[in-house]
């Protein structure tokens, strides 16, 4: 009973506790342990007095009267006394905390969390860590890593915003469109990482649920910025389709053939309400453009057919404002259909011209696909066993070794 | 909080003694900006690198060497100590610093003792 109000109470309003004391005591530690500390009283408090009739203000004023007191300990340096025992909030704290909302203190976290001055892999674990509440254990696994080496990141970066004193503030109107742009490119490169294992049985696709969240607190508290929106359709719609990429033997299916009847149709639908509210905005941007070729690409659904020439000319419109080498290759795959294999295998080569994506097994797909469109059938198994020594997820070298066969057939 | 703006630059790149003035002109603008704003603390250039001679400490002791402590390409050229109230107000800073093309500014907060 006791431990039930207090996991509610926590996944209520644990993240906003947290956030709320960082930005007020501008100390992330002081932060997580107060919270930590108000969790272990209110077991002991509960028990004696029963459950208070507001629990997360009961959390948050105790969390508060400990942060104090470590900030007020903290200045009295060297004075070694052992710790004095803190008393459990009072009523009247209790009712008054009640009366004050905790405040939604999570954008400024999120901008503190993703500040371009700390370490690139850093800053998605802190986010998640800080915003989700994510465990050590939990952010090892999804970033592959040990636990150590997760404590020794976010140890580091922590100690970087105390020490450079990184502010817990939402930047002002000249940093704005850089730092929101950090944000944005480090929840884009945690969900691509989260996104790739198609199986989503790997520990890194646990992350991609989280991510969805994430995405939907940045709508929430920036709902006025476009690439905001759209960087959450595209999560939207990636997490849409993450039933239909396997078959029932675990292997993985391209996008093409997935069964529209498996995608998800609710996340579907907030794919394209986001996707409406960025277009009113009317300020188009990179994300927009990429989670308009996944709505595409999930029109199928009710069309039926891949309209392949609305995903060729917002291939066109991405490459003109952020070139990658990753979007050529796509590019040339959606040129197929259009222009034919061979047109398509000139387009895929010139963007490999030199030579950066041969470590890329897409790359080596796409070949393999154009090719034996083309009926270049020894190009095509050749590439597709480059593209295959290349993968490393079990569902996506399992659908290779597949079509590997099919084609010697 | 204190800041020191480490200004790093390659010395052998290119410069046109006009554009040189400019730099110079640049630096003279920025520091009357930090002055007025009431941030800077001090700031000078230094000479060239090859004037540099470093103290070494190894295990058979003290020894003296011609040349800088890290024989890098962009060598320590000057720097600015200002005291702002946070990164983000020093990086605005930064950011203003003069430097040529490839070279860069290192933003390095003080001991607080």
């Amino acid at each position: 009973m006791i431990e039930a109000a207090l996991d509610a109470a926590v996944r209520a309003a644990g993240d906003r506790i947290i956030t709320a004391l960082a930005a007020r005591f501008r100390d992330l530690d002081i932060a997580e342990d107060s919270c930590a500390f108000a969790c272990a009283a209110a077991v002991e408090a509960w028990r004696l007095h029963g459950v208070p009739r507001d629990p997360a203000a009961w959390l948050y004023a105790a969390a508060r009267r400990r942060a104090l007191d470590l900030t007020r300990r903290a200045r009295v340096r060297g004075a070694h006394r052992p710790d004095p025992p803190v008393p459990p909030p009072t009523p009247e704290d209790v009712v008054l905390a009640a009366f004050e909302p905790i405040p939604d203190e999570r954008l400024r976290l999120i901008f503190t969390c993703c500040h371009p001055a700390l370490a690139d892999e850093a800053r998605i674990a802190l986010t998640l860590r800080v915003i989700c509440g994510l465990s050590v254990a939990r952010l090892a696994r999804a970033f592959l890593t040990t636990e150590t080496a997760m404590i020794q990141r976010l140890t580091r970066a922590k100690r970087k915003i105390a020490a450079a004193r990184i502010p817990f503030e939402i930047p002002g109107p000249e940093a704005w469109p850089e730092r929101l742009e950090a944000v944005l490119a480090a929840l884009e490169i945690a969900y691509a990482q989260a996104y790739e294992d198609a199986a989503g049985a790997g520990d890194a696709a646990g992350l991609a649920g989280e991510m969805l969240r994430l995405s939907r607190v940045l709508c929430e508290l920036l709902p006025g910025e476009p690439e905001v929106l759209g960087l959450a359709a595209m999560i939207h719609l990636g997490e849409a389709r993450r039933p239909a990429r396997l078959d029932g033997a675990g292997h993985m299916v391209p996008l093409t053939e997935q069964d529209p009847a498996r995608w998800d149709a609710a996340l579907l639908h907030e794919a394209r309400d986001l996707l409406a509210g960025a277009a009113v905005l009317g300020r188009s941007g990179p994300r927009q453009i990429l989670a308009a070729i996944h709505a595409a690409h999930a029109s199928r659904a009710e069309t039926g057919e891949t309209p392949w020439e609305r995903i060729l000319a917002l291939y066109d419109a991405l490459l003109a404002i952020r070139p990658s080498p990753v979007a050529a290759v796509n590019r040339a795959v959606a040129l197929e259909t259009v222009v034919g294999p061979l047109r398509a295998l000139e387009c895929l080569e010139a963007a490999n011209a030199d030579g950066r994506l041969d470590a890329f097994a897409p790359c080596h797909v796409a070949r393999a696909h154009l090719a034996e469109r083309a009926g270049h059938r020894d190009a095509a198994k050749a590439a597709l066993a480059r593209g295959l020594a290349l993968t490393s997820t079990p569902a996506e070298q399992a659908f290779l070794r597949r079509r590997l066969a099919g084609m010697s057939g | 909080m204190q800041y020191m703006l480490l200004i790093y630059e390659d010395e052998a790149a290119e410069r046109s003694p006009q554009s040189l003035q400019e730099v110079v002109g640049a630096h003279m603008r920025l520091a009357a900006e930090m002055r007025e704003k009431g941030v800077l603390v001090t700031g000078d250039g230094l000479q060239t690198s090859d004037t540099a001679t470093s103290v070494r400490r190894g295990s058979g002791g003290v020894t003296v060497h011609d040349g800088p402590f890290p024989e890098t390409r962009e060598q320590l050229g000057g720097y600015y100590l200002i005291d702002v109230a946070d990164l983000d107000a020093a990086l605005a800073w930064a950011k203003q610093v003069p430097v040529v093309e490839g070279g860069g500014v290192e933003v390095r907060p003080l001991m607080i003792y």
